[in-house]
């Protein structure tokens, strides 16, 4: 016995259990409580009180179940998780024992959310299975929460929990309230059940694991009071499975509420024939009324009279009504003591007369004896004295001596008339004596009570009156019947004044009914009774096992196999009991079901956001930024020196400018934090590009690691700029550019040699302006030629830039290819409308191109694809990812850059993994600000210009550009400037 | 990261009440990531104080400027004399930043300018959510990577409660029941088991409850 | 920047932000043929991407009575998500104003087809008509 509580005994005793529902009020007002517990009184075995449900704020479970237990009916104690802390809920649960509660049902509590404070902090210190451990910690450890030992008077609950059947993973179900099991569940209540074929899974599932013999389930139903209210729980309540059937039923009914209990009582006969299943929890909050019918239609009633109801606190009217009990029975008791103590008066009474009687009798004969021995010695008198006279006769004859022995005879026998007794008399008094012991014996009289006694009969018999002997008193003080205890006191701590009256029910090892089957119930077929019979066996056995009782267990299993002797639980328990082996509680692996899968979509939804590798803020050290800040103004400062643009002559070349490396490491700058943490180097590599042939070829690309970032990877190629030449005289470039080519500006050939010889251009890129169709419409094969004599005056490497015509670009790089032949110029722009053509054609001549596509990062990954297909090598290809210049667009250029950059040396994205070509000066060169004069807000026009390209170029270097177009020879300095700096 | 949301302007404008110049200073730290206390929200804030006290016929005069960030005393140091030029600095900062300037700079009268809410997770641009409650004493290990503390409403530790329907939690239609895909990614990984072994009722000191937390790695102390 | 030029032009009753694409005509020459009140004032962007979320609040700071922003039509704009970008801001800039105490209503967003007018001509109109039946400036 655990608690030994009425729903403790009913369920161990294996009888169905039924419990009831009970909400406290919204106030503080008892007779509410009182008025729902008289209703469901005599109908349930225990009531739930629940703690605050759905997290709204009603008088407390304690308090209410302490009414309910003054009014006779046993409470099941809620506890929640949501509103006390591990200190909080201890406590409670010390004044709860204290005040006779005896169940308790364990919950997380439903969330505040639901209540009316939403705005309250839930607690969840725990949650309902940790609760469970702990309340068991408490009962069976003598333990605190915290470890500490609990002296004296721990807590002695009967603990349930509760299972939610219909609630997702359902695979999951039944593990977890294994789990509660395990953590202390002694009992467990189910959510509301309407469909009963998946609470039967359920319970399958349950049983599979075993979890059944180790605890009573007590399935939860409802009636449902109103089709509004069936729709309600269907629609809105999680977790709760109310079936069409149910609706559709109500829907059909004329009187709801009829047909709300017979639902009901349905779904009560069909859980009643599941294995495992030990009894009902009828949950009909504000429908109390509802109980008593379900009960007596599913004729589970009535209810046993339920043991092990100790109400210690009452109200006053409960109070007296007590008092008045134990009054009574105490009144009654001492009645029964009264009559036993008389009777057993009477009867000894009647003893001490008999043998007073008897004793008189042989008084009576002893003193007849005594006469008869007087008489006789009168006469042996008158013998002496006819003797002495006879002797005075002889006097004178010498018959003297003889004559003395009569006399001392006569004196002999006269002797005991006067002092001591005769022989006969002593034999009288031993036989009195011996009668005396065997009526103290019988009676049971104290020593003193027999002395007494002895003392009265022998001065009777001493005095020997001859009277008859005086009436023994009525009721001598000293008679063996116990005196009247002093009348109890009927205090309120009286203890089970009435529980010990009826006997105690039968025990769970009580022999007597278990030998054999019970009675088979109604509406059970004996088939049925036998088999739920060998359950509820097995599942006891299990128990008393676990419990310890090895012996009992022995018994209740040897029952169950004599019922039905191939019940393999039976046998294996058996086996076990006898081992002195309690059930292993490893629960067995449950089905992998492959029931209800959540959809996919959901699934996406959960995954971490993980795709995105984003550049984390956190990690900036806090030396970094001054020797950037460093670094970034000193370019400033040289550009303000360096170049006087009013006087600087066409024929000037760009000054070369130094920036100041970087000597200190960055590893030495990060001290003493690991590289690990910096460091993340890339998974993949860029391609390599040449463009041109021999010495003078340049190559691009084949970094592994971000651009500049020479901490974490290689970057073999540092990027290159090449210098834009127009193969016909540009109309609108502003002055402070035209001025440094205006000389060539009607000669490509020209132009392109000054790049080179002055400038010293790496390489020159010869955009083919004059064919657009828009503006000056060359032919191509006009076009093709000046193309050829600036390819073949130079010996950098050449781009060839097509106007950005579709057709007319085929149609002109055709040409061009056809008259250099081997010379490995790159051809550009490829584009989704002619990279089969162009790239056809490259292809032929081992050409490198320029695949251009419109900012979109997937459109250049498509265009790349297209041309690999082609047969075109990645190793072969440039991308243009379209350019905006600073202040027009160069964000979204940026961006683009940037994540192709990182999908291609981050995420394998190999068909990404190609270098950028920028062509940049037509950007740059064409924007307002390039064009507007020199003044005092603007400031000098050609710096300005000069810095709007250097700085788009610079930010592009960073965003992963490898190969530079530009115009003009300051701003290529300043960028190969920085790029030697970096690298 | 930690994430911010701005006050409302009815709030910002009542803590206000009185003030005629004003610092609106921002941090390019975690509130800048996530677009609640960066150069741009300070902007935003600035231009939306100046119309809020037109509209209240007070005039303010506001500056507005971003730190590197407010959780390093190096990077504060400047408001020490700055702040006090200013009946009061708005800090568009987390709390830490607000407390921190509160600590380190007497005489400046800091405010907030946005409510810290959490340690989450970009989803996707603008869109953010919790993943982490710092409680202090990490259980990832044991439930796949999925926060329960941080992700159930009910900070269970024992798996689904009762409330967990089609892998949503009760309390709300949008949020995703963190225990159900703890389950299904267990499930996946093969280490369902793990979920029928109880977690033992949770210290929760290391979160905080035992009094305001504190690092120290000595190696690294000056 | 946009913040400085408007405080040039302060006074104005409505302002309207227009897409530099999209406006084809002359916003003033709209006004010179009397389609559009006269105390709206135009403010031309390179792109209605561009409009920051300050820039709106300080127009009003600076006495416009209601904003509209003209932007492209939200799948054609020329720098592709432009006008959609515009359309966002201006979402939360009405969240500010409605915080402020302000009309949500005052601020507009519109979507013009490349090269027409008409619909810049409509809002202007409508923002006048709701100024008009509006109590006060909060």
């Amino acid at each position: 016995m655990i608690a030994n509580s009425n729903l403790e005994n009913i369920l161990t005793s294996g009888r169905f259990a039924v419990t009831g529902e009970l909400g406290p009020p919204k106030s503080g007002d008892p007779e509410v409580v009182r008025k729902k517990v008289r209703i469901l009184k005599g109908h349930v075995d225990a009531v739930n009180i629940t703690d605050c449900q759905t997290a709204i704020v009603r008088m407390s479970s304690l308090t209410a179940g302490l009414l309910a237990l003054s009014e006779g009916v046993e409470p099941v104690m809620q506890m929640t998780c949501r509103d006390r802390n591990r200190i909080g809920i201890q406590a409670e649960i010390l004044g709860a024992s204290a005040l006779g509660i005896k169940n308790l049902l364990c919950l997380t509590g439903d969330h505040q959310k639901f209540g009316n404070h939403p705005q309250a902090r839930g607690v969840f210190d725990m949650d309902s299975i940790q609760l469970l451990s702990m309340m068991k910690g408490m009962r069976d450890d003598r333990k605190f929460q915290c470890g500490e030992e609990i002296k004296s008077h721990e807590p002695r609950l009967f603990l349930g929990c509760a299972a939610n059947p219909f609630a997702d993973p359902f695979e999951f179900r039944a593990v977890r309230l294994g789990k509660k099991v395990d953590a202390g569940a002694n009992f467990v209540q189910t959510q509301i059940i309407y469909n009963v074929e998946k609470f039967k899974k359920f319970m399958e599932m349950v049983c599979d694991l075993g979890i059944h013999e180790k605890c009573y389930i007590l399935a939860g139903v409802t009636p449902p009071k109103s089709l509004g209210m069936a729709r309600y729980m269907k629609k809105f309540v999680p977790g709760l499975d109310v079936t069409d059937e149910v609706i559709q039923r109500l829907e059909d009914a004329a009187d709801k509420k009829e047909e709300g209990i017979n639902i009901c009582v349905d779904i009560i006969n069909q859980v009643k024939e599941i294995p495992g299943v030990a009894g009902v929890h009828i949950m009909a909050i504000e429908w109390e009324e509802a109980v008593p019918e379900i009960v007596s239609r599913a004729k589970l009633g009535p209810r046993p009279e339920p043991t092990g109801i100790e109400p210690v606190l009452m109200d006053r009217a409960a109070v007296e009504t007590a008092v008045e009990k134990a009054k009574e029975a105490a009144e009654r008791e001492l009645q029964v003591q009264i009559d036993t103590a008389k009777k057993e008066a009477d009867a000894s009474r009647k003893l001490v007369l008999k043998e007073k009687e008897r004793l008189s009798a042989e008084m009576e004969q002893i003193k007849k004896e005594l006469e008869e021995a007087k008489r006789m010695a009168s006469q042996k008198e008158a013998e002496v004295k006819k003797l002495a006279s006879e002797l005075q006769t002889a006097k004178s004859q010498p018959k003297e001596m003889v004559a003395s022995q009569p006399a001392a005879q006569a004196a002999a026998i006269a002797a005991p008339a006067g002092a001591a007794l005769t022989p006969r008399e002593q034999a009288v008094l031993n036989s009195l004596h011996m009668g005396l012991d065997a009526l103290k014996k019988a009676l049971g009289l104290s020593d003193e009570q027999y002395e007494a006694l002895r003392r009265f009969l022998e001065a009777e018999f001493m005095l020997f009156a001859g009277e008859e002997p005086q009436a023994v008193p009525a009721a001598p003080p000293s008679e063996p019947a116990p005196a009247p205890q002093p009348e109890p006191e009927p205090t309120v701590a009286t203890r089970e004044p009435v529980a010990e009256a009826p006997p105690p029910p039968p025990e769970p090892e009580a022999p007597a009914e278990l030998a054999g089957l019970p009675p088979v119930p109604e509406g059970l077929t004996a088939e049925e009774w036998q088999r739920k019979w060998v359950i509820r066996l097995v599942a006891r056995g299990n128990l008393q096992m676990l419990k310890g009782d090895f012996q009992g267990a022995i018994e209740t299993f040897k029952q169950a196999l004599a019922i039905e002797p191939d019940n393999e639980k039976a046998k294996r328990g058996l086996s076990q009991a006898e081992s002195g082996k309690a059930p292993e509680m490893a629960m067995p692996e449950p089905e992998a079901a492959p029931v209800e899968t959540p959809a996919a979509e959901e699934k996406i939804e959960v995954k971490p956001a993980e795709e995105e590798a984003r550049p984390e803020p956190v990690v900036e050290e806090k030396a970094a930024p001054e020797p950037e800040v460093v670094k970034k103004k000193e370019p400033a400062a040289e550009v303000k020196s360096a170049p006087a643009p009013k006087a600087a002559p066409a024929a000037e070349g760009p000054e070369a400018f130094e920036l100041p490396k970087e000597t200190v490491p960055l590893i030495e700058r990060a001290g003493s934090i690991s590289e690990e943490l910096y460091k993340e180097p890339a998974s993949g590599r860029i391609y390599e590009v040449t463009i041109g042939e021999g010495e003078k070829a340049i190559t691009v690309g084949g970094n592994d690691t971000l651009p500049f970032h020479l901490f974490e990877g290689d970057m073999p190629n540092p990027p290159k700029v090449a210098y834009e030449v127009l193969d016909s005289a540009p109309e609108e470039w502003p002055e402070p550019l035209a001025q440094y080519y205006s000389d060539c500006f009607e000669d490509p050939v020209k132009w392109a040699q000054k790049c080179v010889n002055e400038f010293g251009a790496e390489s020159i890129c010869v955009s083919l302006v004059s064919t657009d169709p828009n503006g000056m419409n060359r032919p191509s094969d006009e076009a093709a030629k000046i193309a050829q004599k600036v390819v073949e005056a130079v010996d950098v490497p050449i781009i060839l830039w097509g106007c950005g015509n579709a057709e007319k670009d085929t149609e002109t790089l055709r040409e061009v290819t056809s008259l250099i032949g081997n010379k490995k110029v790159c051809l550009s722009p490829l584009t989704d409308a002619n990279y089969r053509t162009l790239g056809a054609t490259a292809m032929a001549f081992q050409l490198p191109v320029v695949a251009a596509t419109p900012i979109d990062v997937n459109l250049a990954k498509q265009l790349n694809i297209l041309l690999e297909n082609l047969g075109l090598p990645l190793d072969h290809i440039l991308m243009d990812p379209s350019i905006g210049a600073v202040g027009y667009g160069l964000e979204y250029t940026y961006s683009v850059m940037e994540r192709i950059t990182l999908a291609a040396l981050t995420q394998q994205d190999e068909k990404l993994a190609v270098p950028f070509i920028c062509n940049l000066g037509r950007e740059v060169w064409k924007a307002k600000e390039c064009r507007l004069p020199s003044d005092d807000i603007l400031g000098d026009q050609e710096r300005r210009g000069v810095m709007m390209e250097a700085i788009t170029a610079s930010s592009l270097l960073l965003a992963g550009g490898a190969l530079m177009v530009m115009r003009h020879p300051k701003a290529v300095a300043l960028t190969e400037s920085l790029i030697k700096a970096m690298v | 990261m930690i994430i911010a949301e701005r006050k409302s302007m009815n709030e910002i404008l009542d803590m206000l009440d009185g003030v005629k110049k004003l610092l609106v200073l921002g941090c390019r730290g975690c509130v800048a990531v996530c677009s609640a206390g960066g150069d741009k929200e300070v902007e935003i804030m600035a231009s939306a104080i100046r119309l809020g006290k037109k509209l209240a016929g007070e005039p303010i005069k506001i500056e507005a400027t971003t730190y590197i960030r407010q959780c390093d005393p190096e990077y504060i140091e400047p408001l020490k004399k700055e702040g006090k030029k200013y009946d009061a600095v708005l800090s568009m900062a987390c709390g830490v930043g607000v407390n921190f300037i509160a600590d380190l700079c007497p005489g400046v009268k800091v405010l907030p300018g946005v409510n810290t809410t959490f340690y989450g997770a970009n989803l996707s641009s603008g869109e953010w959510k919790e993943m982490c409650a710092g409680c202090g004493s990490c259980v990832l290990h044991l439930t796949g990577g999925l926060c329960p503390v941080a992700r159930c409403a009910k900070r269970l530790s024992n798996g689904p409660c009762g409330g967990s329907q089609g892998g949503r939690c009760e309390i709300h239609p949008d949020t995703p029941c963190v225990w159900h895909f703890i389950h299904e990614r267990l499930q996946e990984q093969g280490e369902a088991d793990r979920l029928k072994e109880i977690m033992p009722i949770r210290d929760w000191s290391p979160a905080g409850d035992a009094g305001p937390r504190r690092r120290v790695r000595e190696d690294l102390l000056p | 920047m946009a913040r400085k030029k408007s405080k040039k032009r302060a006074s104005a009753g409505i302002v309207g932000f227009c897409c530099n694409y999209t406006v084809s005509v002359e916003p003033e020459m709209l006004k010179e043929r009397g389609l559009v009140p006269e105390d709206v004032a135009f403010k031309r962007l390179p792109c209605t991407g561009r409009l920051e979320v300050p820039a709106i609040l300080d127009a009003f700071t600076e006495g416009a009575e209601a904003v509209f922003v003209a932007g492209c039509q939200i799948d054609e704009c020329h720098n592709l998500s432009g006008s959609k970008r515009a359309a966002k801001r201006v979402q939360y800039a009405r969240k500010i104003l409605e915080e402020l105490g302000l009309q949500p209503e005052r601020l507009e967003m519109v979507f013009v087809p490349r090269g027409e007018s008409e619909p810049i001509v409509e809002a202007a109109r409508e923002l006048k008509m709701r100024l008009s039946t509006m109590e006060g400036r909060s």
